[in-house]
């Protein structure tokens, strides 16, 4: 595992919102390529904004790199045809008329060839298993089929990482499953976001938890979730599944 | 929640469903121009656009009662119109010679008809053709670009608000027990306010969304149009008819 190569590689960064409050202190992490990292913290522990820092929408202080490449303003294209930034809010992240548009956004941003962009399009909704919503309008669609379709659009764009921000909130336990069998079936580099621990025991190798923009505690997934102390001193409970499960669950492929 | 969308009846398969967008919106444009250029006293001619524009709602299998019921929307423009009258008749005697057809209902029920043939083309035209691509048609046919997309926001996004706004009417609703007409009234001004601050943030995010999927501020579509040959033949048939109308018949 440790022997890939760092996909991002995150050192002193430090964030400020505008009106002066400390989003992120001092952070300093790397990701391994191919694996699948868990970020859990409570609410406005820094989660998001961190996120966002990893495909140069806020730039803090510090430095961060994608595959060795530094960001700064010069590469911002570069860098996030690499990261896919999946938001929380579906509704956000689909603001085209239609399912095929929206997927072909990043694609047709990326100047590729017309039948290049349909290819990418087919390519991404098979993998969320929505091909035949291609030409739907957005706001006609269930809020599941939103959230897989919101993945469909990152994929088009064939990026090396991928980035959820709470991606299984509001889903029901059907397509929370799927969207875990797709997590896990995937092999690239994976950040994921949530408040949901059992879908980090599930999909993620490694766990940092985040608590008023520092990271307190790094390690293995179980190492992580099953320390109580731990988790409840940052608002955090311990995931049900673990005390239900007597043996080591098994997290994603990588 | 649910709600009656602009084009709800765009799934149908019929003949006018199957035209191509452009050719709708070609022939919506040259129906308007022709009924409005049609002269006052053509009441044949106006019959005759009326029967062309019944017989293509017929043959969209769109329901007839919505589309009249649709039709409705014309209804304050011709009234508000129609204040004018008055006032025009009296420049009419001395400017442009109205003949014995001089008389104010004429003009109005003139007037009335020709708002009422083109909202019902307009209604066909929505509702034959879904709108992402009646707005990819719009684009070809050179429309700007930032036109089309503020059509295409708001078309996104319209429900979208509406929903946060019955949601917070819900939960106002949830927790209004008496209260003065007054105090209720002031609740909606904060209620359009607080809706307003998060189409603002909706905005912005919005737009991170797309930054992050490499917008550079031109946006960029496909489309998959193509001019079929039965989009010709309408074309010519239809134009064809209109002139027949206009310069043959009565």
């Amino acid at each position: 595992m440790r022997l890939n190569r760092k996909a991002i590689e995150i050192k002193k960064l430090n964030y400020s919102y505008p009106d002066g409050t400390n989003a992120l202190s001092d952070i300093n992490l790397d990701i391994f390529e191919e694996e699948s990292l868990g970020v859990v913290g409570p609410n406005g522990a820094g989660k998001s904004t961190l996120l966002l820092h990893l495909n140069g929408i806020l730039q803090g202080e510090g430095s961060i790199k994608i595959f060795g490449e530094e960001i700064n303003s010069g590469n911002l294209f570069h860098i996030r045809r690499k990261v896919g930034l999946v938001f929380q809010d579906p509704d956000n992240q689909l603001f085209m008329p239609t399912v095929f548009d929206d997927v072909a956004f990043g694609p047709l941003n990326m100047s590729l060839s017309k039948d290049e962009v349909h290819k990418l399009v087919d390519e991404a909704l098979s993998k969320v298993d929505m091909l035949n919503f291609k030409n739907r309008s957005s706001h006609h669609l269930s809020f599941g089929e939103k959230k897989r379709i919101s993945i469909a659009t990152v994929l088009s764009m064939m990026p090396e990482i991928l980035v959820l921000d709470e991606p299984s909130s509001n889903l029901d336990p059907y397509h929370r499953r799927q969207l875990i069998e797709f997590l896990n079936d995937i092999s690239i580099t994976r950040v994921i976001a949530t408040h949901d621990l059992d879908l980090v025991l599930e999909t993620c190798t490694r766990v940092v938890l985040l608590d008023d923009g520092e990271i307190v505690a790094e390690g293995s997934t179980v190492d992580v979730l099953k320390n109580k102390e731990l988790l409840e001193a940052h608002s955090l409970e311990v995931p049900a599944s673990v005390y239900l499960k007597e043996e080591k669950p098994t997290p994603g492929k990588s | 929640m649910r709600h009656s969308y602009i084009d709800k009846y765009s799934n149908i398969n019929s003949p006018i469903h199957r035209l191509d967008a452009r050719v709708k919106l070609i022939y919506s444009c040259i129906f308007i121009l022709f009924v409005v250029f049609t002269p006052i006293e053509k009441f044949f001619s106006l019959a005759l656009y009326g029967i062309l524009t019944l017989t293509l709602i017929l043959f969209s299998r769109v329901p007839l009662m919505f589309v009249l019921r649709r039709s409705s929307v014309a209804i304050p423009f011709v009234i508000v119109i129609s204040i004018f009258i008055p006032f025009l008749e009296k420049a009419g005697s001395e400017g442009y010679s109205l003949g014995i057809l001089n008389s104010r209902w004429l003009i109005f029920w003139n007037i009335a008809a020709k708002s009422f043939l083109c909202i019902l083309t307009m209604i066909l035209l929505v509702s034959t053709t879904k709108l992402p691509n009646l707005l990819k048609a719009l684009e070809k046919m050179k429309v700007p670009l930032i036109f089309i997309m503020i059509l295409s926001f708001m078309y996104r996004y319209i429900f979208v608000v509406t929903d946060e706004l019955m949601r917070m009417q819900q939960a106002k609703k949830a927790r209004s027990v008496g209260g003065s007409r007054w105090f209720h009234n002031k609740v909606l001004a904060n209620m359009i306010g607080v809706l307003f601050l998060r189409t603002y943030e909706r905005a912005e995010n919005v737009y991170l969304a797309m930054s992050s999927r490499g917008f550079d501020g031109k946006i960029q579509t496909i489309d998959n149009f193509s001019f079929k040959l039965r989009d010709f033949y309408f074309l010519i048939a239809a134009t064809g008819l209109l002139f027949f109308i206009r310069f043959l018949a009565a």
